[in-house]
C-alpha cells in the first residue's frame, strides 16, 4: 500500500475519533461554544508547531499561501454552515447525508482543474467511498438498554 | 428523501428551505477545500500548511467568539445555583471540544502529508471522507449505540472502497 494512503487512513481515524469527542462536547455546551474551543485548540496546535517544529519554508509562492489560508477558511466555514443547516430545521440524517457528497465536488474539481486522472478501479472506489460515507452518516437509533 | 423532494418543491414555489441552502454551501466549501489543500500541500511543508490553515480559520474564530460573547451577555440572568452547574458543564464541554480540535488538527497534518506524498486530491478526499466509519465503531463501543443495517452496509462499502482505492 502507498505511504500516502496510510496517512489518509490516519487522518480518517483521527477525524473519526473527533466524531465522538464532538458529540461529548455538544452534550454539555452549544455548538458555537464547542466550535470556538475547537478553533482555540487549532491555534494552540499551531503555536506548538511554531515553537517546537519551527518550520523554515517562509518564502512560499503566493498561490500556495493563498491556497493554504483558503483551506482553513473554507473548512472552518463549511463546519459553520453545516451547523447552520442542522439548526435551520434540516433533519440530521438528511443534512449529513447530503453534505457527505462533498468529495464528489473535490473529485470533479481535481479532474478538471488539476488534470488528475482516475483509473476505473479508483473511480469505483471513490464512488463506493461516497456511498459508504452517506450510509454511515445516517442517524443511529437511541442508546441500547443497559 | 421526502425532505429533499419537499425542499425542491418549496424552492420551485420560491420559498427556498434555509437548511438546503446551508447544506449546499457546505458541499461547495468542503469540496473546494479538498482542491486548495492539494495545491497548498504541493508547495508548502506540512507544518507551514497547518500554520496557514489556522490563519485562514482566524476570522471565523473571531466571529464565533463575538457571537458566543453576545450569547453569554443574554444568559447572565440565571441563579447562582444554576450558574455552578452551567460552569461545570461548560468545563466538561470545553475539554471535549479542545480535544476535538487537537485531534482534528493532527488529522489535518496527516491529510496534508497524504496529499504532499503523492496522494491525489480525487482519491485522498473520498478516503478521508470515510471518517464516520471510525465514529460509528467508537460510538458502538463507548457510547453503546446500536447500528442499523444501513450503517453495517456503509462499513462494508467503506472497507471495499479503501481496498479499491489502494489498488
Amino acid at each position: 500500500m502507498h505511504v500516502w494512503l496510510w496517512f489518509a487512513i490516519l487522518a480518517l481515524v483521527l477525524w473519526g475519533i473527533t466524531g465522538v469527542t464532538q458529540k461529548l462536547s455538544t452534550n454539555s455546551i452549544s455548538s458555537e461554544r464547542s466550535f470556538l474551543w475547537f478553533c482555540w485548540a487549532m491555534v494552540a496546535l499551531s503555536v506548538g508547531v511554531l515553537v517546537f517544529v519551527r518550520p523554515h519554508d517562509w518564502g512560499l509562492r503566493g498561490v500556495v499561501v493563498a491556497s493554504a489560508v483558503a483551506g482553513g477558511a473554507l473548512n472552518g466555514m463549511g463546519a459553520w454552515t453545516s451547523f447552520r443547516a442542522l439548526e435551520s430545521g434540516g433533519k440530521a440524517s438528511v443534512v449529513i447525508s447530503l453534505i457527505s457528497l462533498y468529495p464528489l465536488l473535490t473529485v470533479g474539481l481535481a479532474v478538471v482543474l488539476l488534470g488528475e486522472r482516475l483509473t476505473t478501479t479508483q473511480l469505483m472506489g471513490a464512488l463506493l467511498a461516497i456511498a459508504a460515507a452517506i450510509l454511515l452518516s445516517l442517524e443511529t437509533p437511541p442508546k441500547a438498554e443497559a | 428523501m421526502d425532505e429533499i423532494v419537499q425542499a425542491h418543491k418549496a424552492a420551485v414555489a420560491g420559498k427556498r428551505p434555509v437548511w438546503l441552502l446551508w447544506s449546499l454551501a457546505t458541499i461547495v466549501l468542503w469540496g473546494a477545500w479538498g482542491l486548495v489543500s492539494k495545491v497548498a500541500s504541493d508547495g508548502a511543508s506540512v507544518y507551514m500548511n497547518q500554520l496557514l490553515y489556522t490563519a485562514g480559520l482566524t476570522p471565523l474564530l473571531i466571529f464565533v467568539a463575538w457571537t458566543v460573547g453576545r450569547q453569554s451577555q443574554r444568559d447572565k440572568t440565571v441563579s447562582q445555583r444554576d450558574e455552578t452547574a452551567i460552569r461545570r458543564n461548560r468545563r466538561k464541554g470545553a475539554f471535549w471540544a479542545f480535544l476535538t480540535g487537537i485531534l482534528g488538527g493532527l488529522g489535518n497534518i496527516a491529510f496534508f502529508v497524504a496529499l504532499g506524498k503523492g496522494g491525489e486530491a480525487s482519491i485522498v478526499a473520498p478516503v478521508t471522507a470515510l471518517f464516520p466509519m471510525v465514529t460509528v465503531l467508537l460510538a458502538v463501543v463507548f457510547l453503546r449505540e446500536r447500528l442499523r443495517w444501513t450503517q453495517w452496509t456503509g462499513l462494508a462499502l467503506a472497507f471495499a472502497a479503501i481496498y479499491l482505492l489502494s489498488a
